[in-house]
């Protein structure tokens, strides 16, 4: 038990020890005024650090790369603390209308000879606002699903009947369950069933009078796709798709040449050449009878500067970072080269070497950049469930009630 | 005495047992050593108390900082004042203050969530939220200009901007009055940017780095709204406001049609039509989050058919697998059994491996066209495609999880059973069901019912077994955000970050409130409940 006199002694002691801890922990915190802090993911790192520290080094700033899990990137945006906020982040351009509206990203205005370097969809992509349509981002790289054909199992289809036939033909002599390999899984895919959903006339949201997404105009089960949702039961029961294949199963379907074509992306092109198949990359053919081209969605990644640049007082300085230096050829072809996409840039588009990259990027023409605005969130779930529901073999629910009753969900959900 | 020796004989011979390490611990640390010890310890717990004060007095957080204050002085008393009726405390105090940090503040927080309206569009102050709209607000007018901009300072050593208008190529001075035109002579113009001019030192390179601040706040008037401002560090254009806050009414009115937009109470400015502007704050917005998890049917079929289903799911996963775990137990305490060890290693093997990773595999296991299960079953069951079958896999999976762990705590159970009370049912007469059911079932469940209630409770919010296997699971015709397998955590998971325009956390705190609050009562309910059990021993 300690007498009065030495507890006061032991509580001044503390007091003190703790003071000089306090002293030490301040003097340890405090960033340097004029750093820029870039959040990106792994496979851009390096390219991100270099192109990003050639630019620092004319203007007198300092660089800190921060490698995050590019799904993460979004949501740690809505909870991060302003010191340790990034200044600048890597993004997917469907991510515009959700940042703006929570007012993370601030507009960026590129040079008219700038913006003149990219294709116009691919500005659109990055540009969002319910008044007026803003650009919060610079476009980097493009990315784009594709038909893959094995060539060594079927020639490269240019009718959707020969690619029917091809496709059936393999799976009788290889006893495959499915046909071709696109991936669904029980939480369904609607990004890699997209062209097939296009193909039928399927669309998303409808575009008002000032070319805006519309989000009151749902295209899920307009008219002209519920005349052509019959082939969907047609297919389904000749066990063409099949929606027990996951990304895992169509890849290996693939690459063991149980099938003879594959929807996938410039992310699966490493795997691709070192498979050894030989094998050809092509856009997806027209669906006969519908009148509608069959095209992939779009995605567009780019970077993006935060509102928390302002509070750090980089704000002009990464302004100059993303939608100056950022969109010239050079560090647009490095960093789209970086995880293996192609560049948003025009001119860096035309010095890609890798034929099989060149014809991602030529499958992308007539593309539907992915919806950007909030709403869209409500559409994955239940559009890639409909495509679940239709072709699970037997036991399925016919298509059209099936994208009927997702139309319907997803109208009550955007309300 | 001496300390340390192996054995020790009192003056009778007796053998006393060498003291056990609590019994030389406590006096190695009494004295200086304990003393030394205390007073580092307490330093620690101050100067983590004082660093939290300053932090949060910096951030205005008044009443976090008196309760901090209030603990971190309750410590300091608790540990050093001389008061007998303090000493149980002294052992107390370190498990509660967990208990609050890890428990009760962040209950506290996520009550704080659930009555506002966080979610996508609701994520500022209300002051950002002001100063973003204003942001966006800006747009170039009909003939804006576009400059190239060169940063330099005039003779005063002010900022000014160095401009070249794009088309005209005219070149102009700009700082706060306006824009001064520049004779083409005096100016230097390179690649449609200004590189030198008379009277102005342009700034370059490092410097830089260091006018950022000045140059982000730099606006020039030039006539009527408009105003010029830098973009970056080579850019400028013509900007002017399409909205007009007005302090006083709290409103944004558009410029050029005069609507307005006034503060509707729900975290958003919006019109008479209820059209709201996109970036809107987040507020209090009391039970709202609650009624609509009762009224709302949008939210309210999803939880409850969900609520139905999680609390099926985790009283079948704890009756299934303790049962079948009680059988096995029982049938491996055979004394004399031959492999007896091996037979137990082998079952307690689906504990050791990793649930993740049998999860995954499981779903591999379990496809329906591809799946090993299908291709050895005659019959092709759609085991994770229909909600039916798809239910039934997540529950024979999570079976197959949770056996191990029951035939373990039986197995210990059952060694503390003694074994002359069921040699003396056995003479007295009893058959082997009646001993099991008068003797050995009730004492078993004395000691095992409150790990039952916690393998209840862990598989009522068992995320993993569902996610990783179905990821909520099929979606039937009528089910949008929740799955047919979906539980109550993983449904809340969904709306906090795939509903809606991108994720509500207000409603999955409400959510997460309402789950916490059900577990809880179940689990104190069934606690005291089964104290009845233990007057049987």
């Amino acid at each position: 038990m300690l007498s009065t006199k030495t507890a006061a002694r032991t509580l001044v002691a503390l007091v003190v020890a703790s003071l000089a801890a306090i002293a030490l922990t301040a003097t340890a915190s405090g960033a340097d005024a004029t750093t820029i802090r870039i959040w990106t993911d792994k496979d851009r790192l390096a390219a991100v650090t270099k192109v990003a520290n050639a630019w620092a080094a004319s203007k007198g700033a300092t660089i800190e790369v921060v490698q995050k899990d590019f799904g993460q990137i979004r949501d740690n945006l809505k909870t991060v603390q302003a010191e340790t906020a990034p200044d600048v982040i890597v993004g997917a351009h469907d991510w515009i209308g959700e940042l703006s509206a929570n007012g993370s990203i601030v507009p960026l205005f590129p040079s008219t000879a700038t913006k003149k370097q990219f294709p116009a969809y691919a500005l659109d992509a990055f540009s969002y606002g319910t008044a007026i349509k803003k650009l919060y981002g610079a476009p980097v790289a493009l990315e784009n699903i594709a038909l893959v054909t094995n060539t060594k199992l079927a020639k490269v289809p240019t009718t959707w009947a020969q690619l029917q036939a091809s496709a059936l033909s393999t799976k009788k002599k290889t006893k495959a369950a499915v046909a071709i390999s696109v991936q669904q899984g029980a939480g369904g895919d609607a990004y890699h069933m997209y062209p097939l959903f296009s193909g039928l006339c399927g669309y998303i949201f409808g575009k008002n009078a000032a070319g805006n997404l519309d989000p009151s105009n749902i295209g899920i089960a307009n008219p002209k796709f519920m005349k052509n949702a019959g082939l969907i039961d047609q297919w389904n029961k000749l066990g063409l798709i099949r929606s027990s294949v996951d990304s895992s199963i169509s890849q290996d379907l693939f690459l063991k040449g149980k099938t003879a074509f594959w929807f996938t992306g410039p992310w699966n092109l490493d795997t691709l050449k070192k498979s050894g198949l030989s094998f050809s990359v092509s856009s997806f053919p027209t669906i006969g009878g519908t009148g509608c081209k069959s095209v992939p969605f779009l995605g567009v990644q780019g970077f993006m500067v935060t509102k928390f640049a302002a509070s750090h007082n980089v704000e002009s300085l990464a302004k100059d970072l993303v939608s100056n230096y950022m969109m010239q050829t050079g560090p647009q072809l490095e960093l789209a080269l970086s995880n293996g996409r192609f560049p948003a840039n025009l001119t860096a588009a035309k010095q890609v070497k890798d034929p099989q990259l060149k014809a991602f990027g030529a499958a992308s023409t007539g593309g539907v950049p992915m919806p950007n605005i909030p709403q869209m969130n409500s559409v994955w779930g239940d559009l890639g469930a409909a495509w679940v529901r239709s072709t699970k073999g037997s036991g399925s629910i016919p298509a059209k009630r099936s994208f009927l009753g997702a139309s319907r969900s997803i109208a009550q959900k955007i309300g | 005495m001496s300390s340390g020796a192996a054995t020790n004989r009192t003056a009778h011979g007796v053998t006393v047992p060498p003291p056990s390490l609590l019994a030389r611990a406590v006096p190695a640390f009494s004295g200086t050593t304990g003393l030394v010890v205390k007073l580092v310890l307490l330093g620690i717990a101050n100067a983590i108390g004082l660093w939290a004060i300053v932090g949060l007095l910096g951030n205005e957080n008044w009443i976090a900082a008196l309760c901090v204050l209030a603990a971190t002085l309750g410590i300091d008393a608790v540990y050093l004042l001389p008061v007998r009726g303090l000493v149980p405390a002294k052992f107390l105090v370190p498990a509660t203050v967990f208990l609050i940090g890890f428990q009760l503040i962040p209950i506290v927080y996520n009550a704080d969530v659930a009555f506002s309206n966080w979610s996508t569009g609701h994520n500022l102050t209300k002051e950002e939220a002001i100063q973003t709209i204003e942001e966006t607000s800006l747009a170039q007018p009909a003939n804006g200009a576009f400059y190239t901009m060169t940063p330099a300072r005039d003779e005063s050593g002010n900022l000014t901007l160095l401009l070249v208008e794009e088309g005209s190529g005219k070149a102009y001075a700009g700082n706060e009055e306006g824009l001064t035109p520049l004779p083409a002579t005096d100016v230097t113009v390179a690649n449609g940017a200004v590189t030198a001019a008379q009277g102005y030192d342009v700034l370059t390179g490092d410097e830089l780095a260091g006018i950022d601040e000045q140059l982000a706040r730099l606006v020039v008037p030039a006539g009527g709204n408009s105003f010029v401002r830098a973009e970056g560090l080579s850019t400028a254009l013509e900007l002017q406001p399409t909205l007009r806050y007005d302090p006083q009414t709290d409103t944004f009115t558009n410029i050029e049609t005069g609507v307005v937009y006034s503060d509707n109470g729900k975290g958003a400015y919006a019109d008479p039509q209820g059209q709201e502007i996109d970036q809107g704050w987040r507020t209090n917005i009391g039970f709202a989050n609650f009624r609509d998890i009762f009224r709302n049917p949008l939210v309210r079929d999803p939880f409850l058919s969900t609520f139905v289903w999680t609390f099926t799911y985790a009283l079948l996963s704890v009756v299934l697998t303790f049962f079948a775990g009680l059988f096995i137990a029982i049938a491996l305490n055979y004394d004399g059994l031959r492999f007896q060890r091996l037979q137990r290693s082998i079952l307690i093997l689906p504990y050791a491996i990793p649930a993740f990773l049998s999860l995954l595999v499981w779903r591999g296991l379990l496809n329906d066209d591809f799946g090993v299960v299908n291709a050895i079953l005659p019959v092709d069951v759609p085991w994770l495609f229909d909600p039916f079958w798809a239910r039934v896999s997540c529950l024979l999976v999570n079976f197959w999880l949770g056996i191990p762990y029951m035939f373990l705590i039986c197995t210990g159970a059952l060694q503390s059973i003694p074994g002359e009370m069921v040699e003396a049912a056995r003479v007295d007469g009893a058959s082997g069901l009646q001993v099991f059911r008068k003797i050995t079932l009730p004492l078993l469940l004395v000691a095992v019912t409150p790990l039952l209630i916690a393998s209840f409770a862990f598989n009522f919010n068992n995320f993993n077994a569902i996610y990783f296997l179905t990821e909520g699971g099929p979606y039937g015709e009528n089910q949008s955000v929740a799955g047919a397998t979906d539980l109550l955590v993983s449904y809340t998971y969904k709306v906090a970050f795939q509903t809606g325009r991108g994720g509500d956390f207000g409603l999955a705190a409400a959510l997460s409130i309402l789950i916490f609050l059900i577990i809880g009562t179940i689990s104190a309910v069934t606690f005291i409940r089964t104290k009845a059990l233990e007057s049987i021993a």
